[in-house]
């Protein structure tokens, strides 16, 4: 048995699903995020966790006690909040004191624990502010630092990250999860940010309509995705459809004009020549060179670029082929090559080609924000 | 003065005259020695409170509004801040139902309350009728919009469902949130309120008479009492009862603040910042 069972957990509010036919293995010290858009019942999963919700169905089995009807404050739970949640009326070192205060800590050690925390999350001098007097990402720290005073069986944490800034988000997931292996505490992050859960996470658990669509490491999610969803919502996702043609050569006529592309053989039975196949690409695998280049892959297409878009270390490409946009990552220093307007040749490898049959009917919640319609393209 | 200043110093002034002139005459009255024929009062003298303060009744009176007062601005605080708080966290369905009641004793006249408690609560096994503990009970419910509100407004403002959560979460039980998590957080309401509730009984004579009368004399109804004998001698008891009022809103104000600082462990809001919030927290 797992150190955090959750089984088949089901949860409703007036008639609307939250959370339904949820169960989950979670094992002592594993960081699991859950990641889905807004919605999807991974923030209703993890107060169940906490018991500020009880399930309408289902278990929550805790080293191997049951916990699913035992309240919120005898749980033993460490919870930070994406609102930090800080008491305003105390300052941060009473803020992380509170709760071994009301575990009857001697003072002394009181004393001693609090200012370690405040040393770990890097705040031995912030102990004396109050809420309002700390930054939002000084206050997720105290946050974190009262969750862990307690020495919580489990860590869970509802999007801390979300109301902070970029580049605080970072470094302090980054601590979050440093902080997390040096304690080997087992841990809940709930998120909708894929980057951020698949950069820390042990285990990655994907949620849509109070379901989980996939769950795995955070390289399966992101490199096997099981369900058009799993493969939108996680990064960005090139999709053609089209018809197979022949399974054993891995050979699909595009519904787009006259494209065949090649895709890794598909094993007998799983789909028959001539049903409806979608074929997935991540930008960054698709090659990008001037029409008159020799390429080595053996899928490629022509495509005029119509915007570039600087990331970083990675400039994005946005391209019209036969009226479907395609996106494409290139180096940043490989930019000037490329002329807005002009023809370029994409080409991808067949090992760079995941497929799935049928089309994608998902709806609007795959939450894709490179997939979106631009300057009259259809998004695929 | 150009015109963009002359306008809204004339409202101003309006206003501060309008509001003024009745608590500067009343002071003027209570020291002139005649004040019906001149324009001005005709001299000055401190005969009307002496008169006042040596009555027998007046230290009666005094303690009486007092006791009853503090009492009401407790037990409102004990009956209210609970209530409000619980059905904010988890019975916010009732929230409507809670508002449409604070808002019942603004429609029902002191008269008919009065009336109403006493036909309730004269037979057995209560038989509270006419005492002040009725008069307290009574007062609870007169003064529950002035209490309530302030509560409320306070209650929206601080996340009170996420602090609780978090305090739980830590192990806290539901009482120990509500001293330490809650109460400091809400206590520019609570102050708020039980100011607006003290100044409000302090003066309160309709309910008070009809409920308790005689057997209990309160502060207003001495001053009533000499409204009949002597207009400069009521005049003086007024003063002293804006005072008494001030005084003693001032001293909530420092008690309340002083343990706010102290249940937060030496934190919070500063008395200035709490003062500063208390007066402009809603009525």
């Amino acid at each position: 048995m797992s150190y955090l069972d959750l089984i088949h957990l089901d949860k409703s509010y007036d008639g609307t699903i939250a959370v339904r036919d949820f169960s989950l293995q979670v094992e002592q010290g594993e960081f699991v995020s859950l990641l889905g858009p807004s919605g999807c019942g991974k923030t209703t999963t993890l107060r169940m966790i906490a018991g500020f919700e009880t399930p309408d169905n289902g278990s929550i089995i805790l080293a191997g006690q049951e916990i699913t009807s035992i309240p919120s404050n005898q749980r033993g739970m460490g919870m930070v909040f994406q609102s930090y949640a800080l008491f305003p009326n105390m300052t941060a070192w009473n803020n992380i004191a509170f709760g071994l205060r009301v575990d009857r800590v001697p003072a002394s050690e009181i004393r001693i624990r609090v200012n370690e925390l405040l040393d770990l999350v890097g705040l031995s001098n912030e102990g004396h502010k109050f809420a309002n007097e700390l930054s939002g990402g000084q206050q997720q720290r105290v946050a974190l630092a009262r969750a862990l005073a307690i020495e919580p069986r489990v860590l869970l944490l509802d999007e801390p990250l979300s109301a902070l800034d970029a580049v605080v988000r970072v470094s302090l997931r980054n601590e979050i999860r440093r902080i997390q292996t040096a304690l080997g505490i087992t841990t809940i992050y709930v998120t909708h940010d894929q980057e951020e859960a698949l950069s820390i996470s042990d285990r990655v658990v994907v949620m849509r309509r109070a379901e989980i669509e996939q769950e795995g490491t955070p390289e399966e999610i992101y490199v096997q995705p099981q369900t058009h969803f799993v493969a939108t919502f996680v990064g960005t996702m090139n999709q053609f459809s089209g018809i197979l043609k022949d399974g054993q050569q891995g050979l699909v006529v595009s519904s787009h004009g006259d494209l065949e592309l090649s895709i890794p053989p598909i094993p007998v039975g799983s789909i028959q020549a001539g049903e409806l196949i979608t074929i997935m690409v991540r930008p960054e695998e698709i090659h990008v060179s001037k029409v008159d280049e020799e390429v080595g892959e053996e899928n490629f297409l022509t495509a005029v670029l119509k915007s570039i878009s600087l990331l970083g270390p990675v400039t994005r490409l946005e391209l019209d082929f036969q009226g479907q946009l395609i996106i494409a990552d290139i180096r940043t220093v490989d930019r000037h090559r490329f002329i807005l307007g002009k023809p370029v040749q994409l080409s991808f490898s067949r090992d760079a080609c995941r497929y799935m049959p049928g089309v994608d009917y998902s709806g609007d919640d795959s939450a894709n924000d490179g997939l979106k319609e631009v300057e009259g393209i259809k998004k695929p | 003065m150009n015109k963009r200043r002359f306008i809204p110093g004339i409202f101003i002034g309006g206003f501060l005259f309008y509001m003024l002139l009745p608590i500067v005459a009343t002071y003027l009255f209570s020291i002139a020695t005649r004040w019906d024929r001149t324009i001005l009062p005709e001299g000055l003298t401190l005969e009307w409170y002496k008169t006042a303060f040596v009555d027998r009744w007046f230290l009666i009176v005094f303690k009486n509004s007092l006791v009853i007062s503090f009492s009401t601005v407790i037990a409102s605080i004990a009956i209210i801040v609970p209530t409000a708080y619980w059905v904010h966290l988890r019975v916010p369905k009732a929230r409507p139902i809670l508002d449409f009641i604070s808002t019942l004793p603004f429609a029902i006249p002191g008269v008919v309350l009065s009336l109403g408690l006493i036909r309730l609560y004269a037979r057995p096994p209560l038989m509270l009728a006419r005492t002040p503990a009725m008069l307290v009970a009574a007062y609870v419910i007169f003064t529950m919009p002035f209490m309530y509100r302030p509560v409320v407004n306070s209650l929206k403002a601080v996340n009170i469902k996420v602090l609780t959560e978090a305090a739980q979460s830590l192990g806290s039980s539901w009482l120990r949130t509500l001293g330490q998590v809650i109460l400091p957080n809400i206590m520019p309401g609570i102050i708020s309120g039980g100011l607006l509730v003290f100044a409000t009984i302090f003066g309160e004579f309709t309910i008070a008479t009809f409920l308790v009368g005689a057997r209990f004399k309160t502060f207003p109804m001495q001053l009533v009492y000499y409204t009949r004998r002597d207009g400069r001698i009521a005049s003086a008891y007024s003063v002293i009862s804006f005072t008494i009022a001030w005084v003693s809103s001032l001293f909530i104000l420092w008690v309340a603040t002083g343990w706010a600082k102290r249940s937060s462990s030496g934190g919070g809001l500063s008395r200035k910042e709490i003062s500063s919030k208390v007066m402009g927290d809603g009525r």
